[in-house]
């Protein structure tokens, strides 16, 4: 047997069949020689010959695969039968389809962010180091250099331990004066995550000394943005913070991690890290660490002896440390980082989209049974006739592949269609959303689940129909023998589908209330008419503060006076920035001892100009807000949130009281209260805020926002012509309206309650068809009982009555199924909604409701064709 | 299908192949003359069956140890011929080793009693 043979047996049976023909021509002409009647040499031939026919079989069978042979067979039969019955093939394959459709998208997503390895060798070993100071706060707070060269070099756990920070700085020497993220790492960082260059080479420690000529690496994806991926960038010289720099290298593709960094610089380019104070101030924290474990050593050693390290440090230096109790290192693997935040809303929706694919099953089961039921008798005379009860479940094995197969081309067909859209929604989550494609793993994983769960759920319910094999042969009509076990089983289905329905609306209503409280939280600002944008100063321009106020003083008072314009602000970041988070710092309040064992409490600090609680219109309402009075030479002053009066000086007035930093000697005297805002995050309560005048905190990273009487974003070319009359090198990003901000906020919740809903409605439909089309047939078999029934004297609504408690009998067990599922399943949201609790009782009740209508509807469809049964036609057919 | 022997008969499955390849050492011939020849130099003891020639000519072409083409008999007819291959002739060679030492092996264990006349 070959597959040669295969694809010329025809030839070749034409072939034996013509010589075979000729063989018998000579062994009649023999037996004709030995003196043999013409009739009788032919007989002897044949008798002597045997059956040609035989032979030829058996040579076609030599050239033949004996299971492909019945696998075809199978094949076409079940096409045939399938084709015959559209509207059972076309509602299982799609049940199918929107089932394995929505499961492979959530994979896809799935595969490309938590499953595929990183782009790092062994990524593994690859770890955050970082130090937190629980007493205080959970924000991560670096490391100063100090404590850096004191963990770097008296651990032993790392085969490289790389510090690095992020900054902006100027780039000069391309089309434009450009502000890039810029990634300062020690020579080694690039060991630490084990990737090597594309283009030229990358840091060696040479590069790192203090000496050493200025050096850039430029990542994949700034050297395709900036350079069109142009292979001479290496050796060209641009110019950042007065220096000249050298490109050396290009990275590979990687994701946006630690942060988004365009070029990376060793730390020996870095003037603020290099400043001496920074060196050697032990309290002064600006880097953090990424380190690669040494083989075999564990997360846990290593943490142990960063921990023994740190104690030491405490130990040595007690000034430095005192009242850290919560004080430790921590160790994050990098995969983790990546994708922490996406992993919850990740599973949720492979839960969810777990449980269509499960509904559609049931689906499929039930369609399947019924299907079952109504070729039982085909099925028992095939078997009657000498087909093996095995043949049997191949033919109908073969034919829940062939929907099978169908149901994951649509199911693909729907991944391939939605695909972009769950890449722009998983960046919200992780930056690894990029690496997110259709691969191999995923058409396996789309066609697996497909074969089994359609081959499982098609062809079950027929094994168990089977059993009514002979007796169903002895039945006349509809009458089926083994519907009853039939019916009980679909009525066990639908329940499940009612309870599997219902817990993923339960989430998906979850969700919607997230939504919806979202758009509805007062965030304590206005959102509508301001524009926002980041202008990011060259420092090595803007040194000292006259240049600074100046700039600051130019644009507002130019800004200000522009048509359309009602009032303008300069502050570090816009509320709901989405970074989420703001400048944190200790502060110590005047008369309040602090506990022995707290060296202060966190709070967050805002930079503004005057103006800007106007802008935003966040009413004072306590005292005064500042003025262009307050300047450097001024008494230093702070204004507090509410939320942050309440905390400090609870039941009386913050007003004269003084609070500092811990780093600092400077005592601010708070002069006046400013109502509470959401500054860091719709769902996030407001926090502990204080304000204070930028005149005498000058920054060089600033925001300008800019409330405006007409459309916001209109404005911009003509406050970006202002800003560049002031400086005509001065880059302008991140323009962006505090309405487009707070949509940015709600993206992810928004696209996570439309993908449950989608599923819960797909789920709700999958059930509706599931339970009218179990009702339907229920009626159409019980159509004689039903005569019978009326003929006797039940009335019509006795009848409806009948058939809906038969309907609704499940689909209440189901809800009440459903409800229990529903609670336990939506305490793994808990960290997705807002606003109320997974066990939410309006929304179980709202959904309950919108079931037990959507369900009585179909009920009511079915019972009305049981009351239109007329008893006449029915008994007269019996 | 006569079934003049059943020993004979079973011996006739395992070593058919290799008396088609035997009998195509002499020339080439077509099927009917293969059985007839293999019929007569056993001296009749053995009877080819027509039911499993024809498979077994299929299965020896494949394997690529005959070739056959069309062409007229000696009766004047058309029939397939089938030459011994190069391949068919070291399979022959080594089927004939096999065969001659299995039949050593058997003349061995049975001793004197395959000699004419030995008496169990």
């Amino acid at each position: 047997m070959s597959w040669r043979g295969l694809l010329r047996r025809r030839y070749w049976d034409n072939e034996r069949a013509q010589e075979m023909e000729a063989h018998l021509a000579h062994e009649i002409e023999d037996n004709l020689g030995r003196g043999m009647s013409e009739e009788e040499a032919r007989r002897r031939a044949y008798v002597k010959f045997g059956n040609p026919q035989k032979v030829r079989e058996r040579i076609w069978q030599m050239n033949s695969f004996g299971w492909l042979e019945t696998v075809l067979r199978d094949v076409r039969h079940s096409a045939r039968s399938l084709r015959h019955n559209p509207a059972y093939t076309l509602l299982a394959i799609a049940t199918l389809g929107l089932g394995i459709g929505a499961n492979t998208a959530i994979f896809t997503v799935i595969n490309g962010v938590l499953l595929r390895p990183l782009p790092y060798a062994e990524q593994d070993r690859v770890v955050h180091i970082d130090q937190v100071e629980k007493r205080t706060g959970s924000e991560p707070l670096g490391f100063s250099v100090q404590e850096f060269f004191d963990y770097r070099g008296q651990s032993r756990s790392f085969e490289q331990f790389s510090e690095y920070h992020s900054m902006l700085f100027t780039l000069l020497g391309t089309k434009n004066p450009e502000r890039v993220v810029t990634g300062v790492v020690s020579a080694n960082f690039f060991d630490v995550l084990g990737v090597k260059p594309v283009l030229g080479r990358l840091f060696v420690a040479s590069d790192d000394s203090k000496d050493a000529p200025p050096v850039l690496v430029l990542s994949y994806a700034y050297w395709m943005k900036e350079f069109g991926g142009d292979r001479n960038v290496v050796g060209r010289v641009f110019q950042m913070n007065d220096r000249a720099h050298t490109v050396i290298g290009v990275l590979p593709p990687l994701p946006d991690y630690p942060d988004a960094n365009e070029v990376y610089m060793p730390v020996s380019s870095c003037p603020f890290r290099m400043e001496p104070m920074m060196i050697t101030n032990r309290d002064m924290r600006m880097v953090t660490g990424y380190a690669r474990l040494k083989p075999g050593v564990t997360m846990q050693q290593a943490s142990t002896e960063l921990n023994a390290i740190r104690g030491r440090m405490v130990a040595a230096f007690p000034k430095s440390y005192a009242g850290w109790t919560g004080y430790s290192a921590t160790l994050t693997p990098a995969k983790e980082e990546l994708t922490h935040a996406a992993r919850p809303t990740l599973l949720a929706l492979l839960a969810a989209s777990g449980l269509v694919l499960l509904l559609a099953c049931a689906n499929l089961a039930n369609l399947a049974l019924s299907r079952q039921i109504r070729r039982s008798k085909e099925v028992a005379i095939r078997m009657a006739t000498g087909a093996s009860a095995w043949r049997v479940v191949q033919q109908l094995t073969t034919e829940a592949a062939i929907v099978a197969v169908a149901g994951a081309c649509v199911g693909l067909a729907i991944t391939s269609v939605s695909i972009k859209l769950l890449v722009a929604y998983a960046a919200r989550l992780t930056p690894l959303a990029q690496g997110v494609r259709l691969d191999g793993w995923v058409l396996l994983f789309g066609l697996g689940s497909s074969l089994v769960a359609g081959v499982l759920f098609a062809t079950l319910p027929g094994l168990l129909a089977f059993r009514t094999r002979l007796t169903a042969l002895q039945e006349a009509g509809d009458r089926a023998a083994g519907s009853e076990r039939g019916s009980r089983i679909r009525t066990l289905l639908v329940m499940a589908q009612v309870a599997f329905s219902f817990v993923l609306l339960a989430a998906a209503g979850l969700m919607l209330h997230t939504v919806y409280n979202l758009l509805s939280v007062d965030p304590g600002f206005k959102l509508s008419h301001v524009l926002s944008m980041q202008i990011n100063l060259n420092w090595t321009r803007y040194k000292d503060e006259g240049t600074l106020t100046n700039f600051y003083q130019q644009l507002l008072s130019r800004t200000d006076v522009l048509p359309g314009v009602q009032a303008a602000s300069i502050s570090w970041k816009p509320p709901l920035d989405p970074s989420g988070q703001g400048m944190t710092g200790h502060v110590l309040v005047d008369g309040q001892i602090a506990s022995p064992t707290t060296p202060g409490v966190t709070v967050n600090y805002e930079v503004i100009s005057p103006d800007y609680f106007r802008v935003l219109g966040v009413p004072v309402m306590a005292g005064r807000g500042f003025t262009d009075a307050d300047t450097s030479k001024s008494q230093s002053v702070v204004l507090v949130s509410e939320t942050m009066a309440r905390h400090f000086w609870p039941g009386q007035s913050p007003i004269g009281h003084r609070l500092r930093s811990v780093n600092s000697k400077n005592w601010l005297t708070v002069i006046g209260i400013v109502g509470d805002v959401r500054q860091f995050g719709l769902d996030r309560a407001p926090d502990n805020l204080a304000y204070v005048p930028l005149n005498q905190s000058l920054i060089q990273n600033a925001t300008l926002m800019v409330s405006t009487r007409g459309n916001p974003l209109a404005m911009t070319s003509q406050v970006e012509a202002i800003i560049h009359q002031i400086d005509p090198q001065q880059p302008v990003t991140q323009v962006r309206t505090l309405d487009q901000l707070r949509s940015q906020q709600l993206g992810t919740p928004r696209v996570t309650a439309t993908l449950l809903g989608l599923f819960a409605a797909v789920a709700l439909f999958i059930t509706i068809v599931g339970i009218s089309g179990t009702l339907a047939l229920s009626v159409a078999r019980r159509s004689k009982e039903i005569g019978i029934r009326m003929a006797l004297g039940a009335t019509r609504t006795h009848i409806l009555s009948d058939v809906l408690r038969k309907g609704m009998g499940p689909v209440l067990a189901g809800m009440a199924l459903g409800a229990a599922g529903a609670l336990l399943a939506t305490r793994g949201m808990a960290q997705l909604i807002f606003g109320l609790k997974p066990n939410d009782p309006p929304t179980f009740a709202e959904i309950g409701l919108l079931f037990f209508v959507a369900a009585l509807v179909s009920c009511l469809v079915a019972g009305r064709r049981a009351m239109s049964v007329d008893p006449l036609v029915t008994l007269r057919t019996e | 299908m006569g079934k003049r022997d059943q020993t004979n008969n079973d011996m006739l499955k395992g070593t058919l192949d290799m008396m088609v390849l035997r009998t195509l050492i002499l020339g080439d011939a077509h099927g009917h003359t293969i059985a007839k020849v293999i019929e007569r130099s056993s001296d009749d003891l053995l009877e080819v069956e027509e039911g499993s020639l024809y498979p077994a000519l299929h299965r020896l072409e494949e394997r690529g140890w005959v070739t056959s083409y069309w062409g007229v008999s000696e009766a004047n007819r058309k029939a397939r011929f089938y030459r011994l291959a190069p391949a068919g002739k070291k399979q022959l060679r080594s089927e004939v080793g096999r065969w001659r030492q299995m039949a050593k092996a058997i003349d061995l264990v049975m001793g004197d009693l395959l000699k004419e006349g030995g008496e169990v």
